[in-house]
Protein backbone atom coordinates (compact mmCIF):
# COMPACT_ATOMS: atom_id res chain seq x y z
CA UNK A 1 0.00 0.00 0.00
CA UNK A 2 2.85 2.56 0.81
CA UNK A 3 4.54 1.73 -2.14
CA UNK A 4 1.91 2.30 -4.80
CA UNK A 5 0.91 5.67 -3.09
CA UNK A 6 4.49 6.54 -3.21
CA UNK A 7 5.22 9.40 -6.08
CA UNK A 8 6.93 8.32 -8.77
CA UNK A 9 10.63 10.03 -8.85
CA UNK A 10 10.96 13.23 -10.61
CA UNK A 11 13.41 13.33 -13.56
CA UNK A 12 17.13 15.30 -12.50
CA UNK A 13 17.31 18.41 -14.24
CA UNK A 14 19.29 17.68 -17.30
CA UNK A 15 22.42 18.25 -17.31
CA UNK A 16 25.59 17.43 -20.41
CA UNK A 17 26.20 13.72 -19.82
CA UNK A 18 29.43 12.96 -18.74
CA UNK A 19 31.81 11.20 -21.84
CA UNK A 20 29.06 12.45 -24.25
CA UNK A 21 31.01 14.44 -27.11
CA UNK A 22 28.16 17.51 -28.05
CA UNK A 23 26.72 18.80 -30.23
CA UNK A 24 24.43 14.77 -30.66
CA UNK A 25 24.15 14.17 -34.20
CA UNK A 26 20.64 13.68 -34.81
CA UNK A 27 20.26 11.58 -38.06
CA UNK A 28 16.79 12.87 -39.29
CA UNK A 29 14.52 10.63 -42.20
CA UNK A 30 14.89 12.03 -45.74
CA UNK A 31 11.11 11.44 -46.33
CA UNK A 32 9.20 13.06 -43.39
CA UNK A 33 12.39 15.23 -41.82
CA UNK A 34 11.73 14.00 -38.56
CA UNK A 35 13.94 11.97 -36.10
CA UNK A 36 13.54 8.30 -37.56
CA UNK A 37 12.43 7.41 -34.00
CA UNK A 38 9.05 9.13 -34.96
CA UNK A 39 8.39 8.06 -38.43
CA UNK A 40 6.19 5.52 -37.30
CA UNK A 41 4.00 8.49 -36.51
CA UNK A 42 3.79 9.64 -39.82
CA UNK A 43 1.39 8.53 -43.07
CA UNK A 44 4.17 7.58 -45.15
CA UNK A 45 5.76 4.73 -42.23
CA UNK A 46 6.41 2.71 -45.38
CA UNK A 47 8.09 5.10 -47.44
CA UNK A 48 10.07 6.24 -44.59
CA UNK A 49 11.53 2.50 -44.13
CA UNK A 50 12.31 2.16 -47.72
CA UNK A 51 14.57 5.23 -47.47
CA UNK A 52 15.99 4.29 -44.26
CA UNK A 53 16.86 0.94 -45.44
CA UNK A 54 18.50 2.50 -48.27
CA UNK A 55 20.84 5.22 -46.61
CA UNK A 56 20.69 4.18 -43.05
CA UNK A 57 20.90 0.38 -43.43
CA UNK A 58 22.34 0.34 -39.91
CA UNK A 59 19.71 2.06 -38.43
CA UNK A 60 17.20 -0.24 -40.19
CA UNK A 61 19.07 -3.28 -38.42
CA UNK A 62 18.32 -1.98 -35.42
CA UNK A 63 14.61 -1.24 -36.45
CA UNK A 64 14.29 -5.06 -37.36
CA UNK A 65 15.78 -6.29 -34.51
CA UNK A 66 13.38 -3.86 -31.43
CA UNK A 67 9.96 -4.84 -33.85
CA UNK A 68 11.64 -8.77 -33.16
CA UNK A 69 11.96 -8.36 -29.87
CA UNK A 70 8.21 -7.20 -28.94
CA UNK A 71 6.63 -9.13 -31.52
CA UNK A 72 7.81 -12.59 -29.31
CA UNK A 73 5.69 -10.81 -26.87
CA UNK A 74 2.34 -12.23 -29.39
CA UNK A 75 -0.58 -11.98 -28.24
CA UNK A 76 -0.46 -9.37 -26.21
CA UNK A 77 1.23 -7.24 -29.28
CA UNK A 78 -1.65 -8.35 -31.54
CA UNK A 79 -4.15 -6.67 -29.22
CA UNK A 80 -2.43 -3.93 -28.84
CA UNK A 81 -2.61 -3.25 -32.84
CA UNK A 82 -6.44 -3.67 -33.05
CA UNK A 83 -6.18 -0.81 -29.92
CA UNK A 84 -4.47 1.20 -32.10
CA UNK A 85 -6.67 0.54 -35.34
CA UNK A 86 -9.96 1.65 -33.57
CA UNK A 87 -7.91 4.58 -31.94
CA UNK A 88 -7.23 5.46 -35.54
CA UNK A 89 -10.62 4.68 -36.31
CA UNK A 90 -12.12 7.16 -33.61
CA UNK A 91 -9.61 9.71 -34.34
CA UNK A 92 -10.66 10.26 -37.86
CA UNK A 93 -13.63 12.15 -36.65
CA UNK A 94 -13.57 15.95 -35.93
CA UNK A 95 -10.62 16.52 -37.39
CA UNK A 96 -7.46 15.73 -39.11
CA UNK A 97 -5.22 13.86 -36.04
CA UNK A 98 -2.26 13.13 -38.79
CA UNK A 99 -0.55 15.39 -40.48
CA UNK A 100 -0.22 15.32 -44.27
CA UNK A 101 3.23 15.65 -44.71
CA UNK A 102 4.03 18.69 -47.91
CA UNK A 103 4.45 16.99 -51.12
CA UNK A 104 7.42 17.59 -52.81
CA UNK A 105 7.14 19.21 -56.48
CA UNK A 106 8.56 17.14 -59.01
CA UNK A 107 11.07 19.14 -61.50
CA UNK A 108 8.68 20.23 -64.42
CA UNK A 109 11.33 21.15 -66.84
CA UNK A 110 11.98 24.84 -67.82
CA UNK A 111 10.16 26.80 -70.41
CA UNK A 112 11.60 29.91 -72.16
CA UNK A 113 10.18 32.36 -74.27
CA UNK A 114 10.83 35.92 -75.92
CA UNK A 115 8.43 38.81 -75.72
CA UNK A 116 9.25 42.03 -77.73
CA UNK A 117 9.51 45.53 -75.61
CA UNK A 118 9.04 48.57 -77.89
CA UNK A 119 9.33 47.65 -81.09
CA UNK A 120 12.82 46.29 -81.60
CA UNK A 121 13.50 44.90 -77.69
CA UNK A 122 13.10 42.02 -76.71
CA UNK A 123 13.09 39.76 -72.98
CA UNK A 124 13.56 36.87 -71.97
CA UNK A 125 11.04 35.02 -69.70
CA UNK A 126 12.12 31.99 -67.73
CA UNK A 127 9.79 29.82 -66.18
CA UNK A 128 10.30 26.59 -64.15
CA UNK A 129 13.41 27.14 -61.98
CA UNK A 130 11.62 27.15 -58.14
CA UNK A 131 10.05 23.45 -59.36
CA UNK A 132 14.14 22.33 -59.04
CA UNK A 133 14.67 24.10 -55.64
CA UNK A 134 16.72 27.04 -57.09
CA UNK A 135 15.93 30.19 -55.27
CA UNK A 136 14.91 32.49 -57.67
CA UNK A 137 16.80 35.51 -55.83
CA UNK A 138 19.75 33.98 -56.72
CA UNK A 139 19.20 32.90 -59.93
CA UNK A 140 18.14 36.42 -60.85
CA UNK A 141 21.35 37.60 -59.43
CA UNK A 142 23.46 35.49 -61.37
CA UNK A 143 21.71 35.97 -64.86
CA UNK A 144 21.76 39.67 -64.43
CA UNK A 145 25.57 39.49 -63.35
CA UNK A 146 26.49 36.83 -66.51
CA UNK A 147 24.45 39.11 -69.23
CA UNK A 148 25.23 42.44 -67.84
CA UNK A 149 21.32 43.11 -67.98
CA UNK A 150 18.49 43.23 -65.69
CA UNK A 151 16.71 40.48 -64.51
CA UNK A 152 13.59 40.54 -62.09
CA UNK A 153 11.48 38.10 -60.56
CA UNK A 154 7.93 38.60 -62.45
CA UNK A 155 6.06 35.82 -60.58
CA UNK A 156 6.14 32.76 -58.26
CA UNK A 157 8.28 30.93 -60.82
CA UNK A 158 8.83 33.36 -63.44
CA UNK A 159 12.10 35.48 -64.31
CA UNK A 160 12.57 37.81 -66.52
CA UNK A 161 15.95 38.98 -67.92
CA UNK A 162 16.22 41.97 -70.47
CA UNK A 163 17.36 41.43 -74.02
CA UNK A 164 17.49 38.08 -75.61
CA UNK A 165 19.93 35.08 -74.00
CA UNK A 166 17.61 32.11 -74.90
CA UNK A 167 20.29 30.58 -76.64
CA UNK A 168 22.98 31.17 -74.07
CA UNK A 169 20.51 30.24 -71.51
CA UNK A 170 20.21 26.59 -73.11
CA UNK A 171 24.60 26.36 -71.75
CA UNK A 172 24.97 27.98 -69.14
CA UNK A 173 21.78 26.52 -67.54
CA UNK A 174 22.88 22.88 -66.72
CA UNK A 175 26.51 24.20 -66.15
CA UNK A 176 25.62 26.28 -63.30
CA UNK A 177 22.73 23.87 -61.98
CA UNK A 178 24.05 20.09 -62.13
CA UNK A 179 20.49 18.79 -61.92
CA UNK A 180 19.10 20.69 -64.66
CA UNK A 181 19.79 18.48 -68.27
CA UNK A 182 19.72 20.38 -71.63
CA UNK A 183 16.74 18.20 -72.55
CA UNK A 184 14.37 19.53 -69.59
CA UNK A 185 14.45 22.68 -71.41
CA UNK A 186 11.54 24.10 -73.54
CA UNK A 187 11.67 26.55 -76.20
CA UNK A 188 8.50 27.81 -76.55
CA UNK A 189 9.22 30.78 -79.03
CA UNK A 190 7.19 33.86 -78.37
CA UNK A 191 5.26 35.09 -75.95
CA UNK A 192 1.86 37.14 -77.04
CA UNK B 1 2.66 29.28 -32.09
CA UNK B 2 3.90 27.82 -35.35
CA UNK B 3 1.16 25.51 -36.36
CA UNK B 4 -0.01 27.77 -39.63
CA UNK B 5 3.00 29.00 -39.47
CA UNK B 6 4.15 28.73 -43.69
CA UNK B 7 8.05 30.33 -45.00
CA UNK B 8 6.55 32.20 -47.89
CA UNK B 9 3.95 33.50 -45.92
CA UNK B 10 4.73 34.73 -42.71
CA UNK B 11 8.22 35.59 -42.60
CA UNK B 12 9.69 39.32 -43.45
CA UNK B 13 13.11 40.29 -43.92
CA UNK B 14 16.61 39.16 -42.75
CA UNK B 15 18.98 41.57 -40.72
CA UNK B 16 22.19 41.10 -39.14
CA UNK B 17 22.22 42.21 -35.06
CA UNK B 18 24.36 44.65 -34.28
CA UNK B 19 26.77 43.67 -31.47
CA UNK B 20 24.75 45.08 -28.84
CA UNK B 21 21.94 43.81 -29.40
CA UNK B 22 23.70 40.39 -29.67
CA UNK B 23 25.46 40.84 -25.96
CA UNK B 24 22.05 41.64 -25.03
CA UNK B 25 20.70 38.22 -26.49
CA UNK B 26 24.24 36.16 -24.97
CA UNK B 27 23.30 37.84 -22.03
CA UNK B 28 19.29 36.97 -21.76
CA UNK B 29 20.17 32.78 -22.91
CA UNK B 30 22.96 33.29 -19.91
CA UNK B 31 19.75 34.27 -17.71
CA UNK B 32 17.60 31.41 -18.93
CA UNK B 33 19.54 28.84 -19.14
CA UNK B 34 22.91 29.71 -16.99
CA UNK B 35 23.85 25.73 -17.05
CA UNK B 36 24.91 26.11 -20.62
CA UNK B 37 27.53 28.55 -20.21
CA UNK B 38 30.39 26.10 -21.25
CA UNK B 39 28.68 25.44 -24.41
CA UNK B 40 27.27 28.61 -25.58
CA UNK B 41 30.30 29.65 -27.68
CA UNK B 42 29.42 26.37 -29.69
CA UNK B 43 25.59 27.43 -29.73
CA UNK B 44 26.38 31.14 -30.55
CA UNK B 45 30.06 31.53 -31.49
CA UNK B 46 31.48 35.23 -30.21
CA UNK B 47 32.82 36.43 -33.52
CA UNK B 48 29.92 35.49 -36.21
CA UNK B 49 27.61 37.70 -36.81
CA UNK B 50 24.02 36.35 -35.44
CA UNK B 51 20.79 37.26 -37.98
CA UNK B 52 17.31 38.11 -37.13
CA UNK B 53 14.31 37.14 -38.84
CA UNK B 54 11.31 39.21 -38.65
CA UNK B 55 8.03 37.36 -38.77
CA UNK B 56 4.56 37.73 -38.88
CA UNK B 57 3.05 38.36 -35.05
CA UNK B 58 5.86 39.62 -33.66
CA UNK B 59 7.76 36.24 -33.65
CA UNK B 60 11.94 36.80 -34.03
CA UNK B 61 13.63 33.74 -34.98
CA UNK B 62 17.61 34.37 -34.34
CA UNK B 63 19.63 32.69 -36.88
CA UNK B 64 23.58 31.60 -37.19
CA UNK B 65 26.00 31.85 -40.01
CA UNK B 66 24.93 29.10 -42.01
CA UNK B 67 21.25 29.98 -41.48
CA UNK B 68 19.98 27.44 -38.64
CA UNK B 69 17.43 28.56 -37.11
CA UNK B 70 19.11 28.48 -33.24
CA UNK B 71 16.34 30.30 -30.51
CA UNK B 72 12.98 32.22 -31.40
CA UNK B 73 11.11 34.54 -29.56
CA UNK B 74 7.62 36.38 -29.64
CA UNK B 75 7.53 40.06 -28.64
CA UNK B 76 10.08 40.95 -26.19
CA UNK B 77 9.12 37.35 -24.62
CA UNK B 78 11.62 34.32 -23.09
CA UNK B 79 13.90 32.68 -25.94
CA UNK B 80 13.04 29.11 -26.72
CA UNK B 81 15.89 27.29 -28.49
CA UNK B 82 14.46 25.70 -31.77
CA UNK B 83 13.98 21.85 -31.40
CA UNK B 84 17.03 21.01 -34.09
CA UNK B 85 19.24 23.29 -31.56
CA UNK B 86 17.71 20.76 -28.86
CA UNK B 87 18.32 17.85 -30.27
CA UNK B 88 21.83 18.71 -30.50
CA UNK B 89 22.14 20.00 -26.90
CA UNK B 90 18.66 17.60 -24.86
CA UNK B 91 20.63 19.47 -22.04
CA UNK B 92 18.98 23.14 -22.59
CA UNK B 93 15.81 22.11 -20.76
CA UNK B 94 14.07 20.13 -18.13
CA UNK B 95 13.16 17.21 -20.22
CA UNK B 96 8.96 16.48 -19.31
CA UNK B 97 8.40 12.60 -20.61
CA UNK B 98 5.16 12.33 -22.36
CA UNK B 99 3.44 8.28 -22.29
CA UNK B 100 3.20 6.59 -25.90
CA UNK B 101 -0.66 7.63 -26.31
CA UNK B 102 0.38 10.99 -26.23
CA UNK B 103 2.71 11.02 -28.84
CA UNK B 104 0.33 11.32 -31.84
CA UNK B 105 -1.57 14.24 -30.60
CA UNK B 106 1.45 15.89 -29.69
CA UNK B 107 2.66 15.45 -33.08
CA UNK B 108 -0.45 17.29 -34.19
CA UNK B 109 0.17 20.32 -32.36
CA UNK B 110 -2.20 19.06 -29.11
CA UNK B 111 -1.13 20.87 -26.05
CA UNK B 112 -0.11 18.57 -23.31
CA UNK B 113 -2.56 17.71 -21.56
CA UNK B 114 -1.96 16.60 -17.57
CA UNK B 115 -3.08 13.02 -17.68
CA UNK B 116 -0.34 12.46 -20.23
CA UNK B 117 2.34 13.63 -17.80
CA UNK B 118 0.95 11.30 -14.86
CA UNK B 119 0.54 7.95 -16.35
CA UNK B 120 2.95 5.21 -15.56
CA UNK B 121 4.58 5.91 -18.98
CA UNK B 122 5.52 9.35 -18.39
CA UNK B 123 7.89 11.31 -16.02
CA UNK B 124 8.64 14.94 -15.37
CA UNK B 125 11.27 17.34 -14.03
CA UNK B 126 10.54 19.49 -11.21
CA UNK B 127 9.58 23.16 -12.29
CA UNK B 128 7.76 25.83 -11.95
CA UNK B 129 4.67 27.43 -13.84
CA UNK B 130 6.05 29.42 -16.90
CA UNK B 131 8.97 27.53 -17.44
CA UNK B 132 10.00 26.18 -20.99
CA UNK B 133 10.43 22.67 -21.13
CA UNK B 134 11.62 19.94 -23.49
CA UNK B 135 9.01 17.71 -24.37
CA UNK B 136 10.10 14.14 -24.82
CA UNK B 137 8.17 10.68 -24.90
CA UNK B 138 7.82 7.25 -23.78
CA UNK B 139 10.70 5.25 -25.53
CA UNK B 140 11.94 7.54 -27.87
CA UNK B 141 15.68 9.73 -27.53
CA UNK B 142 14.91 12.65 -28.51
CA UNK B 143 12.44 15.58 -28.34
CA UNK B 144 9.30 16.17 -30.01
CA UNK B 145 8.05 19.64 -28.49
CA UNK B 146 8.89 22.69 -26.87
CA UNK B 147 6.60 23.74 -24.49
CA UNK B 148 5.57 26.08 -21.67
CA UNK B 149 4.09 25.07 -18.44
CA UNK B 150 0.48 26.34 -17.61
CA UNK B 151 1.10 24.46 -13.94
CA UNK B 152 3.67 24.24 -11.45
CA UNK B 153 4.95 20.13 -11.32
CA UNK B 154 3.09 19.57 -8.22
CA UNK B 155 -0.11 21.43 -9.49
CA UNK B 156 -0.12 18.85 -12.48
CA UNK B 157 0.32 16.06 -10.11
CA UNK B 158 -2.75 17.58 -7.92
CA UNK B 159 -4.74 18.39 -10.48
CA UNK B 160 -4.49 15.73 -12.80
CA UNK B 161 -6.80 17.61 -15.38
CA UNK B 162 -6.17 20.27 -18.14
CA UNK B 163 -3.98 21.72 -19.91
CA UNK B 164 -0.04 20.95 -18.27
CA UNK B 165 2.06 22.35 -20.70
CA UNK B 166 1.38 25.05 -23.70
CA UNK B 167 2.79 23.44 -27.27
CA UNK B 168 4.83 26.05 -28.49
CA UNK B 169 7.10 24.74 -31.47
CA UNK B 170 6.74 20.48 -32.16
CA UNK B 171 7.72 18.42 -35.16
CA UNK B 172 7.41 19.07 -38.85
CA UNK B 173 5.17 22.36 -38.09
CA UNK B 174 5.66 25.31 -39.58
CA UNK B 175 9.12 25.88 -37.98
CA UNK B 176 10.80 22.67 -38.34
CA UNK B 177 9.86 22.77 -42.40
CA UNK B 178 11.70 25.92 -42.60
CA UNK B 179 14.62 25.86 -45.27
CA UNK B 180 17.87 27.62 -43.93
CA UNK B 181 17.83 31.74 -43.96
CA UNK B 182 20.13 33.12 -46.32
Amino acid sequence: MAAAAEPKPFLEPAVPQPGVKYPLKVPYCGECGVPIEYCENYPNYEKCKAWLEKNLPDEFEKLKVDKASTEEEGAADSKDREEGEEKKKRQTRGGKAMIKTKKKIEPQGIKLWTQTRGKKKKVTIVVGLASYEIDLKEASKFFAGKFSCGSSIAGEDEIVIQGDVKDDLFDILPEKWKIIEEDDIDDCGEKK
Amino acid sequence: MFKKFDESENVGNVNIAKSSVQKGIRSQILDQFSHIDDYLDQILPKKEPLKIVKCHEHIELLCNQTGEILFFRQRDGPLFPSLKLLHKFPFILPHMQVDKGAIRFVLSGANIMCPGLTSPGAQMTKVDKDQIVAIMAEGKQHALAVGFTKMSTEEILSKNKGVGVDNIHFLNDGLWGMKQIK
